[in-house]
């Protein structure tokens, strides 16, 4: 085992911070005493630890997940560009460490998904939520067909004065979040209509039915994604929302901000 | 009324079938406590309170001593229930004859039951309480916002202690005092503190009922020219092409709205 031992201590040897992917208490109290950088990643501080990264979602693909916790511990300066670090997390079992991965931490190139969360106009609930009903809506389409649809969040005033109506506006003088547990069902029965939902930076459902004419020039989303992409990279150049949608052909979910492709998820890994 | 039932059951029977009665009664008595403590854990348990009740202080006292808070209702609803027969067959059985005595026991013991009952209700619900605003406050990171749950906590200890003590009748006067004396301070000065916020409430739930403006509409309020952003129970947010307002909903419907139309 000599050559198993010295292989791990090559690896957890010598480095600048240590991410801890855990909600669990005796786990984290483990590494409580070690001198290097702890940074805990995860949906809530149920640990209670001094640095801490907050994860939007359950990524279930841990690629994604490291990704996200490396950026955001870089993004909240707890981790310097080129710092050597080392990632504790789960692959398989739920609340059990059983990976241990080091990494550079400019390995990757920053993709933005961190800032997508926090620092967008709306609360990282609202994103996160949309987020939720994108998945699901992905996951079980509308009575089993594969359904588009595209989600407008945040700094809703400017985008309802760069669209229009196509139709009625369903939402008008109702009051509903996303969030709200009747939302996923109205939204899934609504992704039937043709064009966009705008939610405002609260979380408030302000319309659907929109239809968005945004300026579209320079804007670089990737060759064969559709109208409905088109439209979803260039309104998040001229305002300061981002969007999230749900692609009809193949079923993935992609997030833009400032006109670029941000975030790109499989519903069927959630 | 109840006096006359052991005479009336005399001249009815013989003064044996009398005390067989009393035997029987102390039986059913004996099933009926039986009965009334299994369906009180069952009752907890259906309901979800027992899981409710996990991991709070007074459950873990009780568990330490080997029972659990259902397990001390129970008992304590099943002891109500075989004192009463008890003296029901003693009545009946005429075995000790001292009325006065039991009279005032009956009278006693449901006030007794109630003020412990009072008391455990009080110390589980204060600290759950206490503990669901814990959880709400977490996201405040505010040292000073630890005072609330606490001060809830006590404000239903002393209301439980307060109903105890007037049950098993001590005089709770003064302490009633005290506690009119609080809840008007909390009221009052409550009031007083929110009176802004509770203002601005009452302008935007009617904003949100009848929407005047909505999200995406150009308004001026006070010279303030903008684009809605937001409009919430508390305030609204106006956006121009720099600045953005935060307009409390009180001030929109003194000052009133400009829409602009294009």
């Amino acid at each position: 085992m000599t050559g198993l031992a010295a292989l791990l201590d090559e690896i957890v040897g010598d480095i600048d911070a240590l991410l801890l992917f855990t909600r669990d208490a005796s786990t984290f109290d483990l590494f409580s005493d070690e001198e290097t950088t702890m940074i805990v990643v995860a949906k809530d501080n149920a640990v209670g630890a001094d640095n801490f990264v907050r994860l939007p979602l359950e990524f279930t693909n841990v690629n994604g997940r490291i990704r996200f916790g490396l950026e955001g511990a870089i993004r909240q300066e707890l981790v310097a560009e080129g710092d050597e670090v080392v990632c504790l997390t789960t692959s398989f079992e739920e609340n059990r460490i059983d990976t241990v991965v080091r990494v550079r931490a400019d390995q990757f190139t920053q993709t933005g998904i961190y800032d997508l969360f926090t620092n967008s106009r709306a609360d990282a609930d609202v994103v996160r939520d949309v987020f939720e009903v994108a998945i699901e809506l992905g996951q079980k389409g509308q009575k089993g067909k594969p359904v588009g649809a595209l989600f407008v969040v945040g700094d809703a005033g400017k985008v309802m004065n760069k669209s229009r109506p196509l139709s009625y506006n369903p939402f008008e003088k109702s009051h509903v979040h996303v969030g709200d547990p009747i939302v996923n069902v109205m939204l899934k029965e609504f992704s039937r209509l043709d064009g966009a939902f705008v939610i405002s930076d609260g979380g408030k459902i302000v319309s659907a039915y929109r239809y968005l004419e945004p300026a579209a020039e320079g804007v670089d989303i990737p060759r064969g994604l559709g109208a409905r992409h088109m439209a979803a990279g260039a309104i998040t150049r001229d305002t300061n929302a981002i969007t999230i949608v749900l692609s009809e052909s193949d079923g993935m979910v992609r997030a833009f901000k400032g006109g670029e492709l941000i975030l790109e998820l499989d519903p069927e890994e959630y | 009324m109840q006096p006359n039932w052991p005479d009336l059951i005399r001249s009815l029977f013989s003064q044996e079938t009398a005390f067989t009665l009393a035997v029987a009664i102390l039986i059913v008595g004996i099933v009926l406590s039986y009965l009334v403590w299994r369906w009180t854990h069952l009752l907890l348990e259906r309901t979800g309170i027992k899981s409710a009740i996990e991991g709070t202080t007074f459950e873990r006292t009780a568990q330490r001593f080997g029972t659990s808070t259902a397990g001390i209702l129970g008992l304590l609803l099943a002891g109500f229930v075989y004192a009463g027969t008890l003296i029901v067959a003693f009545h009946i059985a005429r075995l000790l004859n001292v009325e006065l005595f039991w009279s005032r026991i009956t009278g006693y013991l449901p006030r007794f039951f109630i003020a412990v009952l009072a008391i455990v209700i009080g110390l589980i619900v204060g600290e759950k309480a206490a503990l669901v605003i814990q959880e709400r406050l977490q996201s405040v990171k505010l040292p000073e916002a630890s005072v609330i749950p606490k001060l809830v906590k006590y404000s239903i200890f002393y209301i439980a202690a307060l109903i105890a003590l007037a049950q098993v009748g001590v005089a709770t006067t003064a302490l009633l005092v005290l506690l009119a004396a609080y809840a008007f301070g909390v009221v009052f000065l409550g009031g007083l503190a929110f009176k802004d916020l509770l203002m601005a409430s009452a302008a935007g739930i009617y904003l949100l009922l009848s929407e005047p403006y909505t999200i995406g509409d150009e308004v001026r309020i006070d010279e303030k020219r903008g684009i809605v952003q937001e409009v919430d129970v508390f305030v609204t947010r106006i956006e121009s092409e720099d600045e953005e307002f935060v307009i409390p909903n009180q001030q929109v419907f003194r000052s009133g709205v400009v829409r602009i139309r294009d």
